[in-house]
């Protein structure tokens, strides 16, 4: 320790390796990110394997959801109204899920102390929004892989036909996927205006992540490709016969939504105490 | 230049006022005691200075500089309360993950060391929620002296702490100011072990600042008591009483008279009232009976 003081911070790049190192180390050493790949795997297979099965005590078989085995991935066409559970059950649950595995992670940071150990030093708030977004992306993209993997074991399990158009298919995962950051950053701020408040945090995650909102203006104005422009719209529009206008409908909400949230975030952290 | 200068202080939590325009100086080097009564503005202050509060009002500057420029916090080692660990990592897992959060190249040489300093080198594989109070806050010291930081803003850090572990902290302290010109702000309710260290006092009421002192002028300021036992303590009392404005009787059953007395003129005066003084002595009252008694005059 020398007497003389200089004021020297790290640069924007400094700040966000070591950040984000902090991160995703604590990601991958917290067993919720696990817990959640898992559920990501399970749910798809638990579907698919239920759907069509006989009651044993009625004998009564239930109507399979799914006739190809793709559609748990996406929808056939992007319909906005849902007319039935099948077109609503697909690689969007991720997000849901996902919107809770944000809340714990960020709720964390406030449980446990960690902001007033972060914000005391030359950390700003706007490095803590990317760093978040940036990580809770990640691990929802991975609960899009596990999904995906999941979905596939099941469905050559259960016989269903894998006939699809296979770039259609390629590109609504990947769209799909890429819709990770602008979830993760939508949560991340649902999560920093919640803050002190861990169960509204959730509550509100699982509320924006099941789109109840869209599918409800949809339900009164009908579909419209102006719906795309919503986080849950543009996932939507990620369907079966997605084509490359998909992909850039998605990179360019994703990344604009990532934007605007991690701006109002930042700004509700730079005007708001901390702790 | 004054490592910190707040000027014109005021927080509001809602309707509560939780700090009226608090002005403080803590010149650089200065170990600053600052204490008050609980709910005083003590922690509110502290997390003013450290960036976790924003203020309603008035000016924090530190180093010159706004609390909140980023270069500044840089040089900042912060224990607010209790340290902000994950209980499931070792101790050393947080270290690392704090002097990541720090940038600091050398981590691992760098965390070995503040350990050391802490004497707790020997808990680094503890995990963090197996630790005893005291042993979190040393960590908690640790990780403030991560990055050598040349502010240490301490929230009742020696809260917790065993005997020895009071010792190290006030040696690692002392150190730190004296050799490396670090300036700490400690606030505590231990005023005996605050006696020991701080060089600077700033004593806070109801969210004002009461007094600054040095720790010379405190001394100045701490009156001197006669203290006395007779074997007829109620009635040297009562007549003591009616000679001297201040007369009290402290925990050890001894007189203090706190009037400017020669001992001798009190022992002369007893004896011709038939009592014999068997033990005598002058002494000064310490920090803890200046700020009781300073609190005391604050509610008059």
């Amino acid at each position: 320790m020398a007497k003389e003081l200089h004021f020297e911070s790290p640069s924007f790049g400094e700040r966000i390796k070591g950040m984000l190192g902090v991160d995703f180390y604590r990601l991958f050493h917290t067993p919720l990110f696990y817990i959640f790949l898992a559920i990501a795997a399970v749910i798809p297979a638990m579907i698919l394997g239920t759907s069509g099965m006989e009651n044993p005590q009625t004998g009564e078989v239930a109507e399979k959801l799914y006739t190809n085995v793709w559609h748990i991935i996406a929808a056939e066409k992007p319909l906005y109204v849902v007319s039935s559970i099948a077109e609503y059950a697909n690689m969007n649950m991720v997000f849901i899920f996902g919107g809770i595995m944000v809340s714990i992670f960020i709720g964390h940071d406030y449980k446990s102390g960690y902001v007033k150990q972060l914000f005391t030093t030359h950390a700003k708030k706007q490095d803590y929004m990317i760093s978040k977004s940036l990580t809770c992306a990640f691990a929802m993209a991975c609960m899009c892989i596990t999904y995906l993997l999941g979905s596939v074991a099941a469905g050559l399990l259960t016989g269903l036909s894998m006939e699809v158009n296979a770039g259609s298919l390629i590109i609504a995962i990947l769209s799909k996927t890429i819709m990770s950051l602008g979830w993760a950053s939508l949560y991340t701020f649902l999560n920093i205006i919640f803050r002190r408040y861990f169960g509204i945090s959730i509550v509100s995650s699982f509320f924006f992540g099941t789109g109840i909102l869209i599918i409800g203006v949809a339900a009164i104005l009908g579909n419209s490709s102006l719906l795309n422009v919503f986080l849950y719209g543009s996932s939507v529009y990620a369907c079966l016969s997605a084509n490359v206008v998909t992909l850039i409908v998605c990179i360019i909400c994703s990344v604009a939504w990532a934007v605007i949230y991690n701006v109002a975030g930042t700004h509700i952290l730079n005007k708001s105490d901390v702790y | 230049m004054n490592a910190i200068e707040i000027k014109g202080l005021t927080k509001n939590f809602g309707q509560k006022q939780a700090l009226k325009g608090l002005d403080m100086t803590v010149p650089v080097g200065a170990i600053y005691g600052f204490i008050g009564e609980n709910g005083s503005g003590k922690s509110t202050t502290e997390k003013i200075i450290c960036g976790l509060l924003h203020q309603t009002d008035g000016s924090v500057k530190i180093f010159g500089r706004e609390q909140n420029d980023a270069d500044v916090r840089a040089k900042m080692g912060v224990l607010i309360e209790a340290p902000g660990c994950f209980p499931n990592y070792s101790v050393w897992n947080n270290m690392m993950l704090q002097a990541a959060n720090l940038g600091i190249t050398n981590a691992e040489q760098e965390v070995v060391k503040v350990l050391k300093m802490v004497r707790m080198e020997g808990a680094a594989s503890n995990k963090y929620k197996n630790c005893s109070l005291g042993m979190k806050q040393r960590i908690g010291i640790a990780m403030a002296l991560l990055g050598n930081p040349r502010l240490l803003v301490l929230d009742e850090p020696i809260n917790g702490l065993d005997a020895d572990g009071m010792r190290i902290m006030r040696e690692v302290l002392c150190d730190l100011a004296e050799n490396y010109g670090v300036t700490i702000i400690i606030s505590s309710h231990i005023l005996g072990e605050l006696e020991k260290i701080a060089t600077h006092y700033g004593i806070v009421r109801g969210g004002k600042m009461m007094a600054e002192m040095t720790a010379h002028e405190l001394e100045d300021s701490c009156r001197t008591y006669i203290a006395l036992q007779t074997k007829d303590m109620n009635r040297a009392k009562m007549l003591l009483g009616c000679k001297y404005s201040r007369v009290e009787e402290d925990e050890a059953r001894y007189i203090r008279v706190y009037d400017e007395a020669a001992p001798e003129e009190i022992v002369s005066y007893l004896y011709k009232e038939g009592i014999v003084v068997s033990e005598l002595s002058t002494d000064k009252i310490g920090l803890e009976e200046y700020y009781i008694d300073l609190m005391k005059e604050g509610r008059q």
